[in-house]
């Protein structure tokens, strides 16, 4: 299957986290699959009833998948779909997966303001926001691509700062590092293809009412 | 070894198209070149440099980071174009000032972008086109969106959808409910960033009544037959709206009698980019590719930048991108078939290029042996090279 069929649905969700929320929303709607996990070997997962198909793949290829239109729709944290400068039409807030998008330093060696760090060195996944970040500043930086465990960048002197995810601070007050700067928040998305949204309209727009409306419930 | 590959190697985003590709492509160069003169187009061709002033004319697109740069020898700053419509704008504006009104003009050009490589789209990519400069009308737009869907189906592909939509409703809704310009900014930059999250956000945001909000928040998802124009006149209370329904119901009426307005589906949503497009706008998409195969619309404020204050339209299609729906869609693009292999014994060379000669007047493709073979090793030439038949001379 190298593209997504006209027949088919093809809806990408990522490992992880996001997995089991996501399952567990699309199956309100009547969207399911049996077998559907993130732990199955099988990579795709077909309800042929529904007409629907589930590829579960690594977090950060969802947004990959869908702008080449090999998955209709997907979803994805707004940190990574912004870090990884797709176009695809982002279309729901799912309001799962919070977390915000921050810079933090080690404690011992924290500098009076954000700008004592000009020109110092930034470990982080998500070197594009932080550049973008740092340049609304007026900030040089030199930023060091890492894929995890990015707290451990200012503690073992690989650099002075963290451009990172936080959920509750744990991990930072675990490592001794603060929070010095906020930069966003951000939250489970819908995203889908550019042509599959138009070629596909009814579908997923109806798709997008009923997942709105089971949001909208879960809030009152 | 090392200096040997390095020589082997091709810029990132180029590609070489070999023999079968090359011809796949060339024919179907060949098909829409005809079908532009047949509508009455002239063919321009422009220089693949200009200067970087030039193409980002029309400023405030962001457009210079997607530029390939390079100097000249005085120190000016030149780029190769990265599509065609402002190079032909250039020329509209200069050489072709006191032409007569209404220009319509083709072109099918390499352009060049340096941003990532897309499915279909290298660095380096071939678009064909046409610009329609002079009229304001109707007439024009229809004209310019008839001449797209030919050119697909004259391409060979059978199945595919145009989205049609016009700037000005969205705009004329916004300034309808007296939204603030940074505000309606927002909203545009939402919508043409295809954010429907931000955009649903922003209205939130506004000073709005709850209609209001409730028929801003609509403006995306306006999409499907002649009803939703219908819809869309219920919601436009402005001058301005309506008037883009006007044109889009014109439009569609003339679509009728060109015959292609099944091909064709109102989506008030389709933007693009606000800044440059002043009208309709369209995109063309069919299954299996996750990227527009061709697009346009219409562009009034352009070419006053080069001093030629005249409304115009135009639409471009990926000549890569119909190869490769061609071939996903299993129905391939054409191939130059290759008739006569043309071979004989020492002493019959004259002849031989005789009848080589006489094959290629009635129009078959004959390809002439380079040297007198055997009549065995010519059948395994023939077989090898992929011709029809063979012609002994013996």
């Amino acid at each position: 299957m190298q593209t997504s069929d006209s027949e088919y649905l093809t809806v990408a969700l990522p490992k992880g986290k996001l997995f089991g929320l996501s399952a567990d929303l699309f199956q309100k709607i009547g969207y399911t699959a049996e077998g559907l996990s993130d732990k199955s070997r099988k990579l795709i997962i077909t309800n042929e009833e529904k007409k629907i198909r589930f590829i579960v793949s690594k977090t950060a290829d969802v947004p990959t998948y869908v702008e080449y239109g090999a998955a209709d729709i997907g979803v994805i944290g707004k940190d990574v779909l912004m870090e990884s400068q797709k176009d695809v039409y982002e279309l729901l807030d799912l309001g799962f997966g919070k977390c915000h998008l921050m810079m933090a330093v080690h404690r011992p060696d924290k500098r009076p303001t954000l700008m004592d760090y000009a020109h110092t060195r930034v470990a982080t996944k998500f070197p594009h926001i932080a550049e973008q970040f740092f340049n609304e500043h007026g900030m040089q930086m030199e930023y060091i691509k890492l894929n995890g465990s990015i707290e451990l960048g200012p503690i073992v002197g690989l650099s002075e700062s963290i451009v990172d995810i936080v959920e509750t601070g744990t991990t930072l007050r675990e490592n001794d590092l603060e929070e010095i700067a906020y930069i966003m928040d951000a939250t489970a998305r819908l995203i889908a293809n550019r042509v599959s949204f138009k070629l596909k309209f009814d579908r997923i727009h109806q798709m997008v009412e009923d997942l709105r409306q089971v949001l909208e419930s879960e809030e009152q | 070894m090392g200096n040997e590959k390095q020589v082997l190697e091709i810029p990132y985003g180029t590609r070489d198209y070999l023999p079968g590709e090359a011809t796949g492509k060339r024919a179907i160069e060949t098909q829409l070149a005809r079908l532009f003169a047949l509508w009455g187009y002239d063919e321009v061709v422009t220089p693949t440099i200009e200067y970087l002033d030039t193409l980002t004319m029309d400023s405030g697109r962001g457009l210079s980071p997607q530029l390939f740069k390079l100097f000249d020898k005085g120190g000016r700053t030149l780029a190769l174009r990265h599509e065609m419509t402002t190079p032909i704008a250039r020329v509209v504006g200069s050489r072709l000032k006191d032409a007569p009104l209404p220009l319509k003009l083709s072109y099918i050009s390499s352009v060049f972008r340096s941003e990532q490589s897309q499915m279909g789209r290298q660095c380096e990519f071939y678009q064909a086109g046409v610009e329609l400069i002079g009229s304001a009308s109707a007439a024009a737009d229809a004209e310019v969106l008839a001449l797209s869907i030919q050119s697909l189906l004259r391409s060979g592909l059978k199945k595919f959808q145009v989205c049609l939509g016009q700037v000005e409703f969205a705009a004329g809704i916004m300034e309808q409910y007296r939204i603030s310009e940074d505000d309606q900014q927002t909203l545009k930059d939402a919508l043409e960033q295809h954010d429907l999250v931000a955009y649903d956000a922003a209205i939130d945001e506004l000073p709005l009544a709850a209609a209001a909000k409730k028929n801003l928040r609509q403006l995306p998802v306006l999409s499907g037959g002649e009803e939703v124009l219908t819809k869309a006149y219920g919601l436009a209370l402005g001058e301005k709206s309506r008037r883009a329904l006007d044109n889009l119901s014109a439009v569609y009426r003339l679509l009728a009698a060109y015959g292609v307005e099944r091909f064709v589906r109102f989506d008030l949503g389709l933007i693009r980019d606000f800044s440059y497009y002043t009208g309709m706008v369209f995109e063309v998409y069919t299954a299996g590719l996750g990227f527009p195969l061709a697009g346009g619309g219409r562009y009034d404020h352009m070419l006053s930048d080069f001093g030629c204050a005249c409304p115009a339209t135009g639409f471009a299609l990926g000549i890569e991108r119909v190869l490769l729906a061609l071939e996903r869609q299993g129905i391939g693009a054409p191939a130059q078939a290759k008739d006569v292999f043309v071979a004989y014994a020492a002493g019959k060379e004259a002849e031989a290029v005789n009848r080589a000669s006489s094959l290629r007047s009635e129009g078959k493709v004959a390809e002439l042996a380079l040297m007198p073979m055997t009549k065995e090793d010519a059948a395994a030439a023939q077989r090898e090279k992929g011709y029809a038949a063979l012609v002994y001379l013996g």
